[in-house]
């Protein structure tokens, strides 16, 4: 009895290590090198799963993984946290791509020649993401996006409106839409991130880009450069529909397809979920105009989605087999076609319709980063500027401001401390 | 003195060791990583220096943490005081002789079933759309907008969505603390006088006095850790205003970067959470009558 007892109890013991142990290592399969990619685009699934497919329909010696995961952020964050790498994750240029590099987890990849193929503006809009400068280049921007407005062109073409380039003009147009009785504007704010879409647009007009570095340097406090944005995107809220902090962000996808306001402030990344609504809808798009001096107002455009190879990767040959192939031109275009994005890649490849207003400043470079592509997830600017929008009292805009810049030091003390090291030893 | 151990004592010894085994990698191990964690300003991932107590001196001074505090203790009292009267008075009812009382038992016991987010959502739907439908179709102006949208009215949304939920539990456990009683007891009170309300204040109330009991303690615990109805309701939202301590530990630690710092908060909630419950038990304990 005793020794049986004994064996179950080993037994069990056993199968708990087990299943603690599962998940660490990989083993390679039928001797092929595995390449595993994380990318956090979701609604590009498609795109992906008809490349990897390509991939390894041609690869004798590589078998390419991509998984498309909702909320890949997390996903990858809880692995991580497991110490469970993937070799080639595909993320946004924003605060975690910052995080990541931060915290010594990406491979430097100078040496990898497809980066003389990139366009240099997205490279270094890649750079500027780094904390503290490093040295060697850490991503491959692949996509862009661009924020702006989107506007109903029939709607338009039908009352012979233009495109206003200032924001005297642009409230003036929201004042002549209204006065037909259209909804000039539709907001989904009831998700919070959604304020953050007309905030960018506005602050690359009227902030300095480098605002959280400057700021960071002690040089500068948001109160004194946000001013004007957040006077700005609550005039907004004057033209948008009644109590837009219920409606959230497919109401407002779904209200501007069926035609229900002229105009939607938001990024190209919301077209396909607009066409699913309404697929014969006719948008194009403009850059928000925020200042009333017209060369003032750039393009909001950002790295949409980069690779980066883990710095534990240990086929880094493979993985840039895999990233040539990405860049492949027929397979660059592969993803336009689905995603309506615009390629960081240099040639000529066809854009999608939607973003002939804004291809101009595409072209001429003129533009700038998301403005929260700095700021850390965890202080939830978007919610702040949600309570802003909410707040009707007197001192609403101090409060926010003030708000701002103390959260700000609160949630990058480490950063600060940091950046602020790095320029006493003289910087570079 | 050695005494050796029957084979009976072995079996029940061998039941335990798995089970505390378990018990101590998959809570125990955990909560003590956590804590170590939580003197760390770790990400989450890649590298981090130990900072000593200063996560722990930050909890006391952020406004947001506070806050999560403050609404989560509103809404586990109110929903821990709706809760308990409105399933005492169903399960006096459906212990009373009345018709089809299973099945009126089965049925109110569905909403235990369904998970916590799928009643989330379809609450959702039901305060966004349906209910200002019908607000608007009377006339009614306080619900003619949706609940969800407004810091007034969100987290009574949200106590409805928890409270609907888990009286289901709370009913069948008084049901079976009021079939405890006896029959003879009643009669000899009905002797001496004692119908309704006296009745049940001075007999079967104290009698179910134990129930009572773990009722406040199980609900107490439970809504301290809402989550799934804020993930699924509002998100946090409005203005931040219904962010719960559970939510916050998951979304500023997992997808925020503040592991560190939200294993300290949730470190210190568990030590709220334990004293809370040590409390109930020995203060409700003591006014626990024996037949």
């Amino acid at each position: 009895m005793r020794k049986y007892g004994m064996a179950v109890f080993g037994w069990m013991a056993a199968s708990m290590a087990a299943v603690a142990l599962s998940g660490c290592g990989q083993a390679e399969n039928n001797g092929k090198i595995q390449i595993e990619i994380v990318q956090y685009k979701p609604e590009a699934v498609k795109a992906f799963e008809e490349l990897e497919r390509k991939f390894n329909e041609t690869h004798d010696d590589i078998e390419l993984k991509i998984d498309s995961p909702n909320d890949a952020m997390t996903i990858l964050k809880t692995r991580f946290i497991r110490e469970d790498y993937p070799d080639i994750i595909g993320i946004g240029g924003d605060i975690n791509y910052s995080n990541f590099l931060d915290s010594d987890m990406l491979m430097d990849i100078s040496d990898y020649e497809g980066l003389s193929e990139i366009q240099e503006a997205y490279l270094n809009t890649a750079k500027e993401l780094e904390f503290v400068p490093e040295e060697g280049t850490y991503a491959v921007p692949y996509m862009a996006n661009a924020a702006g407005v989107l506007y109903n062109k029939d709607i338009f073409d039908e009352h012979g409106w233009s495109i206003p380039k200032t924001w005297d003009e642009f409230k003036a147009l929201c004042e002549d839409i209204q006065a037909e009785g259209i909804q000039p504007l539709y907001f989904g704010f009831k998700d919070t991130w959604t304020c953050l879409a007309p905030w960018n647009a506005i602050s690359v007009d009227l902030a300095p880009s480098d605002v959280c570095a400057q700021v960071n340097r002690g040089e500068t406090i948001f109160t004194e450069q946000y001013r004007e944005v957040a006077v700005v995107i609550k005039e907004l809220l004057t033209y948008a529909q009644a109590d837009p902090f219920a409606y959230s962000y497919n109401d407002a996808c779904t209200a501007f397809a069926r035609g229900e306001s002229a105009m939607y402030v938001i990024g190209s990344y919301a077209v396909p979920q607009i066409k699913t609504v309404n697929p014969d809808i006719n948008i194009d798009s403009f850059v928000f105009p925020a200042s009333n001096v017209a060369e003032e107002n750039i393009l909001n455009s950002g790295n949409d989605l980069q690779f980066s190879i883990m710095e534990n990767c240990p086929n880094k040959e493979a993985a840039y087999e895999v990233l040539n192939f990405l860049l492949e031109d027929e397979n660059v275009q592969i993803y336009l076609d689905d995603q309506n994005a615009v390629p960081c890649k240099k040639g000529d490849f066809t854009l999608p319709s939607m973003l002939e207003g804004m291809t101009e400043y595409i072209r001429e470079g003129k533009m700038a980063d998301y403005q929260d592509h700095h700021y850390p997830s965890e202080m939830s600017v978007d919610a702040m500027i949600q309570t802003y929008l909410m707040d009707d009292s007197e001192n609403a805009l101090d409060t926010f401001l003030t708000r701002f810049d103390t959260e700000w030091v609160r949630y990058n003390r480490d950063l600060i401390q940091k950046v602020q090291e790095y320029e006493a030893k003289g910087g570079n | 003195m050695k005494k050796k151990m029957t084979d009976r004592e072995r079996t029940f010894l061998l039941i335990t060791i798995p089970v505390l085994l378990l018990f101590f990698c998959f809570n125990t191990l955990p909560l003590l990583k956590g804590f170590v964690y939580s003197f760390t300003n770790f990400k989450g991932y890649g590298s981090y220096d130990y900072v000593g107590l200063r996560n722990y001196k930050d909890l006391l001074a952020d406004a947001r943490v506070g806050k999560s505090y403050l609404f989560t203790f509103k809404y586990a009292i109110v929903c821990t005081i709706l809760v308990n009267i409105i399933s005492l008075l169903l399960a006096l009812g459906l212990n009373a002789k009345i018709k089809a009382k299973s099945a009126l038992r089965a049925i109110y016991f569905i909403p235990n079933i369904l998970g916590g987010l799928v009643i989330g959502y379809i609450f959702g739907f039901f305060f966004t759309y349906i209910l200002p439908a019908i607000g608007q179709s009377l006339g009614i102006s306080a619900i003619s907008s949706s609940m969800l949208s407004r810091t007034s009215t969100a987290w009574i949304a949200i106590v409805i969505v928890g409270a609907w939920q888990s009286i289901a539990m709370n009913t069948i456990i008084y049901i079976s603390g009021l079939q405890t009683v006896p029959d003879d007891v009643y009669e000899a009170g009905s002797i001496d006088g004692a119908t309704g309300w006296k009745s049940f204040k001075n007999l079967t109330f104290p009698l179910i006095i134990p129930f009572f009991t773990i009722n406040m303690v199980l609900c107490m615990k439970n809504f301290l850790m809402v989550f799934d109805q804020i993930m699924s309701l509002t998100k946090g939202g409005p203005s931040q205003s219904t962010e719960s301590i559970s939510f916050l530990i998951y979304q500023n630690g997992m997808s925020g970067g503040q592991f560190g710092f939200q294993s300290a908060n949730a470190f210190v909630f568990f030590v709220v959470i334990v004293a809370i419950s040590v409390f109930q038990m020995t203060f409700l304990g003591k006014k626990e009558e024996q037949l």
